[in-house]
């Protein structure tokens, strides 16, 4: 008890309180620059962390995190640029939701979902970690294929009717994945000879040309006299611009689940954020009263993606806590900082040396406060910020999305490939291709390819697929479930052919 | 209000690139008369970041000016490795080099650079010692039973190291190789991964040197140590050396130019890091990320990876891992 309070102490201190709101505004405006991403931003906060007391830099760190997924979906809502990966399924409902004149109501949606998810994620960090964690440890390569399978499902389970354009989306994307080092032998694949495709196409510049250079391009070819138009119009009603307490309610479900979704993935390492906010998009979307609705501006559709995202930073923390294992980026930056003070995280940390994991949770759980009451002074001033005319904020929108991808690693192929993958998304648009399920091709492949080709290594080296499998109970549980729900998913497609109406866009249309 | 955005983006930029004309003086001024780049080939938060950031803090100070930490990863650092290579040899852009990029890659791609001729090597900072590990809960006491058991399974011992095909992975090949045991490598990304693996019980023994948080937590265990050098405080750990296997890497860290670099800059990086290796700060920062402080001059660190550079590719030769 003593600790916990010694530990709230630390982080109430003005010092402390001034590195959360230092963080959390600094956050938001980084996140909301397309392509610096927070882990970017932290990074360059790592050499002062060598001067600052300890207990100025680490919440600021995290209150960096926290602010800095907040800021990244406004550019996504209001230009449909996401200002880091994790923001791009908030772009599907956001964007659209925003082009009606209710950008202020969707901001509104994402600042109330991340704060949600946010503090869902810390209190399951605080309260549950040594239990999370445990689990978390069990799952290996094999329990990763179930869970990407999963994902692929849920995916399937939105598709109404045929849709060739989306089974061809999806399969692009996996192609784009397999660019780069093979993940096993290392041997480099689709690559054409060139060392800047060794690490694969970099998801920021990929991200940044697919959405917000397609965007331009769809913009090129409107008649000249709208140019002078505003890009984006805001409702002037009230309620267009706010979140009312029925529809709060009503978000609250959805809510609930995608924090769940996004804290289980934060916990196992190497999935990120990206991956939670697509399978709670599509999660949210499988189970939603009106699924009709998504794709179209469904508040749902962007509370289930920021709730999931923001709940991966507390949770990425569990598997750091528990064993010292940082569960992204993220994380490994905070254990870069706590190592350089001192401070190893691990079950030992807790018995020994227990204040400054109290002053990280109370840190958080106050970021969290700061981080909605900086967002709702931000949203008015974001939304002056892009109500210019279209000549103008296109072609800004242009210089700053080169220097975003340009900034990632110091790289003009980065800015080549922007621009590439800006022609693709342009094009695939115009033929109604559904772009985002080629992103969501690009982002799981990878994971799959690897678990699979891992699992197959694990199994080789068993007593055969049987004993293999019995020696992994948490597979066996994701099999069964996998199994349930699959069935699931084949009725569901059953009946739905046999009533609605082919519908040839396919999942989420040209999104 | 475009003007408030545009103050802020480009405010907000040159806080992050750290665009800071005033110092930019004339060339011909002593050495360091402008801002020095220093290209870390990995991502930030790194072992190799974290020390070179703290390395570029300590050096600002000794030269009186500013020294920029700039992560250009990718290509397995051969990316970043490359661009230092072909920098104009100036001393103002310089890069930090670890084993892997400059002795062991080389032999499996195509770089853009040539290790022994295109790069200066100015001086070795740190040492990280590079451990097999296994569950701290595993049957297994000593390397030698681990091996036993591999050697009467085979096929069975699951083992992983978080680069493939760099050092500490061709290094353990060939020791088991010699050996005679036949194990199955499971490839993984990072030591984050081969660690959550090892405490999973997906793999029974890794390779990897972020282990000082298990170890203390009695999480891991170490069998052995795979560079010539005994752990500190671990005497009792055989290494690869003593064992007599085909590699022992020593896993370095240190800083290099590109090639043609003047005297005058050799020698006052020679200075800045040895000052900066026998600092308190410096040596405190190293051995909480689990590494040695070893620093070696100009002569004695270039003599040494080009020795390494030699042997490693006749042992991966001799071994078979490598045709030619």
């Amino acid at each position: 008890m003593e600790a916990i309070l010694e530990g709230i102490s630390l982080s109430l201190s003005v010092n402390a309180l001034l590195g959360i709101i230092v963080g959390v505004v600094l956050g938001q405006v980084l996140g909301s620059i397309p392509g610096l991403t927070a882990a970017m931003a932290v990074a360059l906060l790592v050499p002062f962390s060598f001067y600052f007391d300890p207990w100025v830099g680490i919440p600021m760190m995290l209150a960096m995190f926290k602010g800095s997924l907040f800021g990244s979906s406004i550019p996504a809502i209001l230009l449909r640029t996401p200002g880091t990966p994790a923001a791009a399924a908030t772009v599907i409902d956001g964007y659209p939701l925003a082009k009606e004149g209710k950008g202020g109501k969707a901001l509104r949606t994402v600042l109330f979902a991340s704060v949600f998810g946010d503090a869902f994620s810390d209190i399951c960090l605080i309260l549950g970690s040594g239990a999370l964690a445990a689990i978390a440890i069990r799952f290996g390569p094999s329990e990763y294929v179930i869970l990407v399978l999963f994902a692929l499902i849920s995916l399937v389970s939105l598709n109404r009717g045929s849709s060739w354009r989306g089974i061809v989306a999806i399969l692009a994307g996996v192609l784009i994945g397999c660019i780069g080092l093979d993940p096993i032998s290392g041997t480099a694949r689709l690559t054409f000879g060139n060392a800047e495709l060794f690490d694969g196409v970099g998801l920021i510049p990929m991200l940044i040309g697919f959405l917000a250079i397609s965007e331009v391009f769809t913009q090129l070819e409107q008649p000249l006299k709208t140019l002078s138009q505003r890009a984006i119009e805001f409702s002037k009603r009230p309620e267009d611009n706010k979140l009312s307490r029925e529809e709060r309610r009503e978000l609250l479900p959805t809510l609930l689940r995608s924090s769940m979704i996004g804290t289980v993935t934060g916990a196992l390492p190497g999935l990120g954020s990206t991956v939670a906010a697509f399978i709670a998009y599509n999660e949210a979307r499988r189970t939603a009263k009106r699924p009709e609705e998504f794709g179209k501006g469904s508040l749902h559709g962007i509370a289930a993606p920021e709730a999931a995202n923001n709940a991966v930073s507390g949770a990425n923390l569990i598997p750091l806590l528990a064993f010292g294992i940082p569960g992204d980026v993220a994380a490994a930056l905070i254990l870069g900082a706590l190592l350089i003070q001192g401070i190893t995280p691990g079950p030992l940390a807790f018995r020994d040396n227990p204040e400054p994991i109290y002053a990280i949770f109370s840190a958080m759980l106050l970021a969290n406060l700061v981080n909605y009451l900086v967002g709702i002074a931000y949203i008015p001033l974001a939304k002056r910020l892009v109500s210019v005319s279209k000549r103008l904020l296109f072609p800004a929108v242009l210089v700053f999305a080169s220097a975003g991808a340009y900034a990632m690693r110091g790289s003009l192929f980065d800015v080549q490939m922007m621009f590439v993958f800006g022609l693709i998304g342009w094009l695939m648009s115009k033929f109604k291709f559904p772009t985002v399920l080629l992103l969501i091709g690009f982002i799981l492949a990878p994971i799959l390819e690897r678990s699979a080709r891992q699992t197959l290594i694990l199994i080789d080296s068993s007593d055969g697929l049987l004993a293999f499998v019995q020696s992994r109970p948490v597979l066996m549980i994701l099999l069964g479930v996998l199994a349930v729900l699959a069935v699931l998913v084949i009725r569901q497609q059953i009946s739905m052919r046999r009533f609605t109406d082919q519908d040839d866009d396919g999942v989420m249309g040209p999104g | 209000m475009t003007k408030i955005r545009f103050a802020v983006l480009i405010l907000a930029s040159c806080a992050l690139f750290g665009c800071d004309n005033a110092n930019e003086g004339s060339t011909d001024a002593k050495y360091p008369s402008r801002p020095i780049t220093i290209v870390v080939p990995y991502a930030p938060g790194g072992g190799g970041d974290t020390f070179t950031r703290a390395i570029a803090i300590q050096a600002q100070e000794i030269l009186g000016t500013k020294v920029l930490v700039e992560n250009r990863m990718g290509g397995g650092a051969t990316i970043g490795v490359g661009s230092v290579a072909r920098a104009k040899p100036d001393g103002y852009t310089l890069g930090f080099v670890s084993s892997s990029p400059v002795v062991v890659v080389p032999n499996f791609f195509e770089v853009p650079y040539d290790a022994s001729t295109d790069l200066t090597y100015l001086s070795r900072f740190v040492v990280s010692p590079y451990p097999v590990l296994v569950r701290g809960d595993s049957s297994y006491d000593s390397f030698d039973e681990l091996l036993a058991y591999a050697r009467e399974n085979p096929g069975r011992l699951r083992w992983s190291t978080a680069g493939i095909n760099g050092a500490p992975h061709i290094a353990t090949e060939a020791a088991l190789k010699q050996e005679g045991v036949e194990a199955a490598f499971v490839p993984m990304q990072g030591s984050t991964e081969v660690l959550a693996g090892l405490l999973g019980g997906t793999i029974d023994m890794g390779v990897m040197s972020d282990y000082a948080g298990p170890l203390a937590a009695g999480d891991v265990r170490l069998l052995a140590e795979i560079g010539p050098e005994p752990i500190e405080g671990f005497p009792d750990i055989p290494t690869y050396r003593e064992m007599g296997y085909p590699l022992a890497p020593t896993i370095f860290f240190g800083m290099a130019g590109p090639a043609g670099l003047p005297d005058d800059v050799i020698q006052t990086w020679e200075t800045t890091i040895k000052t900066i290796t026998e600092s308190e700060s410096f040596q405190e920062v190293t051995v909480r990320l689990n590494g040695n402080v070893t620093y070696l001059d100009h002569e004695a660190f270039e003599a040494l990876v080009l020795s390494d550079i030699e042997s490693t590719k006749k042992a991966l030769q001799t071994l078979g891992i490598l045709e030619k």
